[in-house]
């Protein structure tokens, strides 16, 4: 599903070379739930970005859903995105646009057929449990509803890769469980998802494969 | 698919708001302008071609010749070159011709002791001696002829005529190309200011993998829109316009130039106009994406 050899990635700021990642290696197979941790800085959402192809690696080669990503023209970065859901810290909802139709619009870009649209909106929102809200704005909402929002719009297409980058990080705990029921409710579904949190309690309790990033390495494999 | 790009392009032309309206008013008068001058300079082009085609030399002869020469003579002025056509009119005919236009005066005629008027040919010069550098050479060359007494005519006010009409032509094309920058520019900047309302919308798109034709058409899609509406409404200012202004010129025109009618644009005219509107707005929509896409 995903394999990573001997990523690096380096940022330049001026004449500054700043190190993001160094020499990362690793696979997660088909429906394996990876949780990717780290102080913040470690290099986690630079890795997620390069797993959907928003950035390239400085150094090695990564796979992801049988594409090898470097070489990637325009069209075929497309192609790979509709393979592959995305949540981020912040929800991006769009404002003017109700939840429902934040989800929907997903389905719309894609050309998904009107007749479609209703029944898999709806079942995404019944999954994130969010269904009563559908006809909110994203300002009525909660933050932890706008995040189940948020995942919603990603899993709308049914994936088989979830990238989900501190879908916690603004959640007060309780919220912050919710969300983990949720992607755990999707991933028992069978899609692979790969959870990056700098939230160490948060790694813990889940009991799923860790990788530990520190200083652009991955320090620990392990779960 | 279709649908939902065109909801997304008038999503876009609301949130354009005034500089969409602005660019919809320079787009209008733009094309106003240019179909105004094209409408004057496609009626003066119509004068010109009728009175280039009633344009004839005379050319007067010393004497009648006899019955049996004037088919050799005709034939000779035939072959000279930039001659189209020559008829033969003789004393009697010129006469005759004098009588029909002096009407009830032609009594005044009868009352001369011999017939004064000479005998001549009426020629109509070709397309290519309907010019004033070719007329002065076919007059040149039928001042020529051993039986011409006098040569008169030429095609001088015609080409004056012709010459206010390209004037206009170019006027109007300035004028529309001026109007047609600035509401290019007005489409731009609305686009762009679109560009930046849009910009999570745009963002979400590349996320899940729209194609790029999805993330851009309704940049394009809103831009035409602008120009199509600027078009109908200067369409509909021109036809108001034409609905007023012909009726009460058309007496003068008739008088002045032989048009009995002002004509209003042709089917394919009305279409020309309409997609020159499209066209100028897809072409502000199109710079904006180019330069500031994000």
């Amino acid at each position: 599903m995903i394999e990573v050899h001997r990523v690096s990635k380096v940022y330049s700021v001026g004449p500054v070379k700043v190190p993001a990642l160094r020499e990362v290696s690793f696979r997660i197979a088909k429906g394996e739930f990876v949780v990717l941790t780290g102080a913040s800085g470690a290099g986690k959402t630079t890795l997620l970005r390069l797993l959907y192809r928003d950035d390239l690696p400085s150094e090695g080669d990564i796979e992801v859903l049988g594409h090898n990503l470097v070489p990637l023209r325009r069209s075929q970065i497309a192609a790979l995105r509709r393979s592959i859901g995305v949540v981020f810290q912040d929800a991006k909802l769009l404002p003017v646009r109700t939840v429902y139709e934040n989800v929907a619009f997903v389905l719309r870009v894609l050309g998904t057929p009107r007749r479609e649209i209703t029944e898999r909106v709806f079942d995404a929102l019944r999954i994130v449990g969010l269904s009563s809200r559908a006809q909110a704005y994203p300002a009525q909402l909660s933050q932890g509803e706008a995040q189940r929002a948020a995942l919603a719009r990603a899993i709308v297409r049914r994936p088989p890769l979830l990238l989900a980058d501190e879908p916690t990080g603004n959640l007060d705990e309780s919220m912050a469980a919710e969300i983990i029921e949720a992607l755990k409710d999707i991933g028992s579904g069978g899609t692979t998802i790969v959870l990056a949190t700098h939230q160490a309690r948060l790694a813990a309790t889940l009991r799923r494969r860790t990788l530990t990033l520190a200083g652009g390495h991955v320090v620990k494999d392990e779960g | 698919m279709v649908g939902f790009l065109i909801g997304e392009a008038l999503r876009d032309l609301r949130r354009a708001g005034r500089v969409a309206v602005s660019a919809i008013v320079l787009i209008t008068l733009s094309l106003a302008a240019l179909g105004g001058f094209w409408l004057v300079s496609s009626n003066l082009d119509r004068a010109v071609a009728r009175w280039r085609d009633r344009v004839r030399i005379v050319v007067y002869l010393r004497r009648e010749p006899p019955a049996a020469d004037v088919a050799a003579l005709l034939e000779r002025v035939r072959t000279t070159p930039g001659v189209a056509a020559v008829t033969f009119v003789g004393k009697v005919e010129a006469l005759r011709s004098l009588k029909q236009v002096l009407g009830k005066d032609a009594t005044v005629v009868d009352q001369l002791p011999t017939n004064p008027l000479p005998a001549s040919l009426e020629v109509t010069p070709a397309a290519a001696a309907a010019t004033p550098v070719g007329a002065r050479e076919l007059v040149a060359r039928l001042a020529a002829l051993p039986e011409a007494d006098e040569v008169a005519g030429s095609v001088d006010w015609v080409e004056q005529l012709s010459h206010w009409q390209r004037l206009l032509t170019t006027i109007g094309l300035g004028v529309g190309a001026v109007l047609g920058i600035a509401a290019i520019l007005t489409v731009t900047t609305a686009t762009t200011l679109v560009l930046h309302a849009r910009r999570h919308e745009t963002e979400i798109m590349r996320l899940v993998g729209a194609s790029e034709v999805t993330i851009r058409l309704p940049l394009l899609l809103q831009g035409m829109m602008q120009g199509l509406v600027g078009a109908v409404l200067a369409l509909a200012t021109l036809v108001l316009t034409y609905s007023l202004v012909a009726p009460r010129l058309e007496p003068l025109v008739n008088l002045t130039l032989g048009l009995s009618q002002l004509v209003f644009f042709t089917p394919v005219g009305v279409v020309a106009l309409l997609a020159s509107g499209t066209l100028l707005g897809g072409l502000g929509g199109w710079l904006a994406r180019a330069g500031r896409e994000p």
